[in-house]
């Protein structure tokens, strides 16, 4: 028997390495300079990224076309959202 | 979301674990019997049909593929041993105007697989089959013709063979289906 | 299909076109076989007053979305990223491809699987692959397509493909009271319908199914053999002793009031079928929320059962989306009401609508045949008009103004088709 899933046409999931994040049960992507958790979440009508930022409490989803698009950028681009001016401390 | 879904028992189909086909079935006398029940059903035997059922039957037809908990969404059927006799005193009234008069039906299953063992509640192990159907329904409404994949659970009580359940998945549950008066 | 056009004898001089196909007490058959009409239909109603889409617990979350019907048109409801419901009209400004495929998601914009454009879920179109072939970025006033004007009521939303006409609150009427009695069976005041869609696909005209959702004439035949079976007071309700009244609500809505029947008894949930003491949490939340009294008087009227022109019916615990297809078909969309703090209800509406409605329903299947043989009567040449008067000889007007007519009277259909008649006059835009 088929076994019913949620959500899109394909499981997501993501590979297992040394210090690996796993995301269905929700880990911290962290460093020195940011702590991050991220988790699927399934309250939506398909699946979504939960990325929490753990200093501020700041959450964020970001769906399927927005992670490629991520994935997508530009070394540049993702340069210039680095710049702390950019958006969180600007002007 | 007002359901809160962990208060749900686990859902029917999936429930427990699919083990090995449990010893002591033959696949000709279980064909066989998924033959009787498909006869029964096309000849609007409704007394034969419901006495193949066990008292904890489950009749599921639901919508969207395989369908979302039945106790949470909506399927076209999701019957338990009462309500499966509450339909079939509705029809045998001959005023179950859906079905009377009724369809003209014949039906071939194919496909016939073993699937396994699934645990039942007293214990002990019942069998799983799966099998594929195109059904060809007749009525003034016109021909429809329903196809889909059936998945059976068999026990054998005092050495006959009983329908324990029975999910039939339709291959068009996305879509609008036509009035379903007849066994399916 | 049928062309039987009534004889000059058959009509009054003058007047248009419908005050000859609808008169006081009967109506011509044509009205549900006229492929001209039904376009006609289309034109000056469903492309043009409210039709009820869906619910906005259908995309509870930020960027949601689900695929709907509004007559001839593929809609998708979205919910933006700062929660506004939007109903976009599936349809690339490029080549016109179906933009969205799946029945449902989550996904702050839509991408155009045939050449790649992007649009955000406000429909506003937001880029296209490999920009020089027009001039470069943002260089087109484009985007997916839109219903004119949506606006919600107790969440359940609608939409207008008019630019202007009546508000949705105009348009509802009185019957925003008969929502809110069903969202007022909420202790938190909401309702959800995210119990999923039936889908019954039904070869007769939408208006047979319009008038007979307030129709009490018909339980006791078409239903009896299940109330016979199960033993239910449901058709009591619709006898010719009952107190119940049918009432035109006007602007095409109409409703079967049994709340003087429940009254009578004066049993809190009498109307679900159980007793406080089976849903004891449902009633100590009700009492918390309004007052020992107030919710007794909920508990004991129950929920309506309303007629909202020209798609929406709510039958107590079930709530049907009724869409046309063509002329002679349309499917009916039903689903089971979710109560927000209602939860020992709320498996029970899911259980009790899977046995009624549908296509395999105990109650639904046997009215969808009824409309099936209805649509193959009406093809027949001779009587050419059906007959609506019932309840013409005793009709009142209540203390609200409403005209009202016994339980198992016309009085509804009468003021369905007195509203769809006004707007089939109004000129063509």
């Amino acid at each position: 028997m088929t076994r019913h899933e949620e959500g899109p046409h394909h499981e997501v999931g993501l590979e297992e390495g040394a210090d690996d994040v796993v995301v269905p049960q929700g880990r911290v992507v962290e460093s020195e300079f940011a702590s991050i958790a991220v988790r699927l979440d399934r309250e939506g009508n398909s699946v979504r990224l939960r990325v929490e930022d753990l200093r501020t409490g700041r959450v964020r989803h970001l769906d399927a076309l927005e992670l490629e698009s991520i994935v997508w950028l530009g070394e540049g681009h993702l340069t210039q959202l680095l710049d702390p001016s950019h958006e969180r401390w600007r002007g | 979301m007002t359901l809160d879904l962990t208060e749900l028992p686990p859902r029917p189909d999936t429930a427990g674990e699919l083990v090995d086909v449990p010893h002591g079935w033959e696949v000709r006398e279980v064909e066989q019997f998924l033959y009787k029940e498909a006869r029964l059903a096309d000849e609007n035997d409704y007394d034969g049909w419901e006495a193949l059922w066990t008292d904890d039957a489950l009749y599921w037809v639901p919508v969207d593929g395989e369908g979302d908990h039945p106790r949470a969404k909506v399927s076209i059927i999701f019957d338990n041993r009462s309500r499966i006799s509450t339909r079939m005193k509705q029809v045998r009234t001959g005023k179950r105007y859906a079905q009377a008069p009724p369809s003209n039906l014949r039906r071939i299953i194919g496909n016939v697989e073993l699937l396994g063992g699934r645990a039942n509640a007293a214990g002990s192990v019942d069998l799983e089959i799966g099998a594929n159907f195109i059904a060809f329904e007749s009525r003034e409404r016109g021909n429809t013709i329903w196809g889909g994949r059936t998945t059976y659970r068999l026990r054998k009580v005092d050495g006959a063979i009983r329908l324990v359940y029975k999910k039939v998945v339709l291959a068009d549950n996305e879509r609008a289906v036509p009035t379903l008066g007849f066994l399916i | 299909m049928t062309a039987v056009v009534p004889s000059a004898s058959e009509v009054e001089e003058g007047g248009s076109r419908y005050d000859r196909l609808i008169q006081p007490a009967r109506v011509h058959g044509t009205l549900y076989t006229d492929p001209s009409i039904y376009a006609e239909e289309l034109r000056k109603i469903w492309h043009r007053t409210w039709v009820f889409v869906g619910h906005e617990s259908e995309v509870p979350q930020p960027n949601d979305y689900v695929r709907k019907q509004l007559a001839d048109q593929d809609v998708v409801m979205t919910r933006d990223k700062d929660g506004e419901v939007h109903l976009l009209i599936n349809r690339c400004a490029h080549r016109g491809l179906q933009v969205c495929d799946d029945q449902a998601g989550n996904s702050s914009s839509f991408r155009c699987p045939y050449h790649g454009w992007t649009y955000r879920n406000t429909g506003e179109l937001l880029g296209y692959p490999y920009n020089k072939g027009y001039g470069g970025k943002n260089q087109l006033p484009l985007g997916m397509g839109k219903v004119a004007r949506v606006d919600s009521y107790q969440g359940f939303v609608f939409g207008s493909l008019a630019e202007d006409g009546p508000s949705l609150d105009e348009h509802l009427g009185a019957a925003k009271g008969e929502i809110d009695r069903l969202v007022g069976l909420s202790p938190e005041g909401r309702v959800a319908l995210d119990a999923g869609w039936l889908r019954h696909r039904t070869r007769a005209n939408w208006k047979f199914l319009a008038e007979n959702e307030t129709d009490g004439y018909h339980p006791q035949f078409v239903h009896g053999s299940i109330f016979g079976v199960t033993g239910s007071p449901i058709g009591a309700l619709y006898s010719d002793n009952s107190t119940a009244v049918t009432r035109n609500l006007g602007d095409g809505h109409s409703e079967n009031d049994l709340r003087p029947e429940f009254r009578e008894f004066a049993e809190p949930m009498r109307w679900f079928g159980t007793t406080p003491d089976r849903v004891p949490s449902y009633v100590q939340a009700m009492k918390d929320a309004f007052g020992e009294d107030e919710a007794n008087r909920r508990m004991i009227e129950g929920a309506p059962h309303v007629m909202i022109f020209p798609n929406l019916f709510i039958a107590e615990i079930q709530v049907f989306n009724i869409q046309p297809v063509g002329v002679g078909e349309c499917v009916q969309y039903s689903t089971a009401v979710q109560i927000d703090g209602g939860h020992e209800l709320n498996q029970r509406m899911v259980s009790q609508s899977i046995g009624s409605v549908g296509p395999a329903g105990m109650l639904l299947a046997d009215d969808t045949e009824m409309y099936e043989r209805n649509q193959r009567g009406v093809a027949m040449a001779d009587p050419e008009w059906l007959d609506v008067r019932r309840g013409l000889v005793r009709e009142s007007v209540d203390a609200d103004g409403f005209t009202i007519g016994a339980a198992t009277d016309e009085t509804g259909m009468r003021g369905f088709w007195n509203h769809y008649k006004s707007l089939m006059e109004a000129e063509d835009r």
